[in-house]
């Protein structure tokens, strides 16, 4: 019974942040038919999509868990016959689906964009460094929000989570890193290897992080 | 209700919990099953801590607590299927519908009542399709009881559920409150610090201040053992100290003796001495409610 109960909180959560989850979607679609009408066309569309896909992250992170601890009514699922370890667990899981079903889908159009003819395929790789970064920046946060508790420690967080977006996003456009992707074929270079590994490492540190704090907390109310 | 069930609904054992600016020190607290109990407490007191350690919520630092005959919190998830909990902070999921909800706890329990909870709805005047942000907060508590109760579960926690609520809306929340035990043996274990709100609807009351049980017993006994006394005595009689006695108030020619055991035996004393019994008055629950507080308190070391 306690597993249908933690399926049923995180299908509930799904169902809560379906309008962030679609609106995520329908942005990023828009914003890349943007991309496709002229320089002034990519320049906005590509601004929108990454700013729909860092922030999407932000207020799943915020919705999922600060809204409901604000809000009280994470006391009502914890009424549910579920342990809280187990709720805190639902949280993390729906969480990373919250986030991770839109960023599959976005990541997949966005990378098969670039398998159309005339495209450069070696964008792909720049494609997926750009989305697994906005991954491991999103476990980060939903690991920081579930350790603190106050709303200044969780604001200093997103500030800190768009800082490194931004200068990710800038690093990535340098002419060294971005050239070798600007051609028919994809290149893994140093930079484009070491930023993957980078990426997925502090995403299974935050996991751990994330569990291991929730392993050994005793009151969660 | 099902023949398998303990003696005891819950019962806490020598439970201490601390945090930064509150102890609860070893609470001794049971209910036998089929009763309601009325936790009653200053703000503060200890009330919530203690629903929230039966509720597997936080963990306990010292001591033992069973709920239904489940261990907490190690087998809280098999306690809980058969306890609903409604406290006057828990709020309900702000973007859905109470009939999303009630989806929701039904596919979670088994032995959800939808005939039940549907005439909850009509009793308590909500419409199902009403989003919870919509709801004011009587209509918000009922909501939850609803969803508490069509779980029909063997315990009812219920942790200030009065609790802000304007006089029209307690009345008519207790009253329905009232219906619903009546007809059904079911555990109740309500916090308040409305003590007219736990003489209504409890069979045993358990008095609760700055985290340490004050006394604790069932509703008749408290009502029959405290009275007020008032005594003339006249000039140059000494009043008998009496063991029983928990406040002596001194007028000019008259003293008022509040007792925590009064016997028949207690006037004739206060009599043989010279003083003569005035008056033996009856107290309302919120009357032995501070004395004992106070009692408490003057016990306490400094």
């Amino acid at each position: 019974m306690s597993s249908s109960v933690f399926w049923a909180l995180v299908r509930k959560d799904l169902y809560l942040q379906r309008g962030i989850m679609i609106v995520t979607v329908l942005t990023c679609l828009l914003a890349v038919v943007l991309t496709s009408l002229g320089k002034v066309g990519l320049a906005v569309g590509g601004v929108l999509f990454l700013t729909a896909d860092i922030a999407s992250g932000i207020f799943i992170a915020m919705y999922s868990l600060m809204a409901e601890r604000k809000g009280l009514s994470h006391l009502f699922a914890l009424s549910l016959p579920i342990s809280g370890f187990r709720y805190d667990l639902s949280k993390l899981v729906s969480g990373y689906l919250a986030y991770g079903i839109p960023w599959l889908v976005l990541t997949s159009i966005a990378a098969s964009l670039f398998l159309l003819p005339g495209q450069d395929r070696g964008m792909i790789v720049y494609v997926l460094l750009l989305q697994m970064f906005a991954l491991a920046l999103f476990s980060v946060m939903l690991a920081v929000l579930f350790a603190v508790k106050s709303e200044l420690m969780s604001a200093a967080v997103i500030v800190v989570v768009n800082i490194c977006f931004s200068l990710f996003v800038v690093d990535l456009n340098l002419p060294q890193n971005a050239q070798p992707m600007h051609g028919p074929t994809l290149v893994w270079t140093r930079f484009a290897v070491t930023g993957l590994c980078v990426d997925a490492a502090v995403m299974a540190l935050t996991l751990i992080f994330a569990l291991a704090l929730l392993s050994r907390r005793r009151d969660h109310f | 209700m099902s023949t398998d069930l303990p003696a005891n609904a819950f019962c806490l054992q020598g439970v201490s919990k601390t945090f930064s600016y509150f102890r609860l020190e070893g609470l001794n607290l049971s209910l036998p099953q089929g009763q309601i109990m009325g936790l009653v407490g200053p703000n503060g007191a200890g009330k919530s801590t203690t629903i929230r350690l039966l509720m597997g919520l936080v963990a306990a630092d010292a001591g033992a607590i069973e709920a239904l005959g489940f261990r907490i919190p190690d087998q809280v998830e098999q306690a809980k299927r058969a306890i609903a909990f409604v406290s006057d902070d828990m709020r309900l999921f702000s973007n859905a519908t109470l009939d999303w909800h009630m989806r929701f706890v039904a596919s979670i329990y088994p032995q959800w009542d939808e005939l039940y909870a549907r005439q909850l709805l009509k009793r308590f005047n909500l419409r199902a399709e009403q989003t919870v942000t919509k709801l004011s907060r009587g209509e918000h508590v009922k909501a939850l009881l609803l969803l508490a109760l069509a779980r029909r579960p063997a315990l009812l926690v219920l942790d200030e559920p009065t609790s802000g609520l304007d006089p029209v809306a307690r009345h008519e929340l207790l009253a329905e409150l009232m219906e619903i035990v009546r007809d059904e043996r079911r555990s109740i274990l309500f916090s308040s610090h409305n003590t007219q709100d736990v003489e209504r609807i409890c069979d045993q009351i358990a008095f609760i201040d700055r985290g340490r049980l004050v006394d604790s017993r069932d509703k008749e006994s408290f009502l029959e053992r405290w009275r007020r006394i008032s005594v003339d005595v006249p000039t140059g009689v000494v009043l008998p100290r009496l063991a029983d006695v928990v406040d002596v108030s001194l007028g000019e020619r008259v003293a008022v003796l509040t007792t925590d055991n009064y016997l028949p035996q207690t006037q004739a004393l206060l009599e043989q001495s010279g003083g003569r019994v005035r008056d033996v008055q009856r107290m309302s629950l919120e009357e032995i409610f501070v004395a004992c507080v106070m009692r408490s308190r003057e016990r306490e070391p400094s």
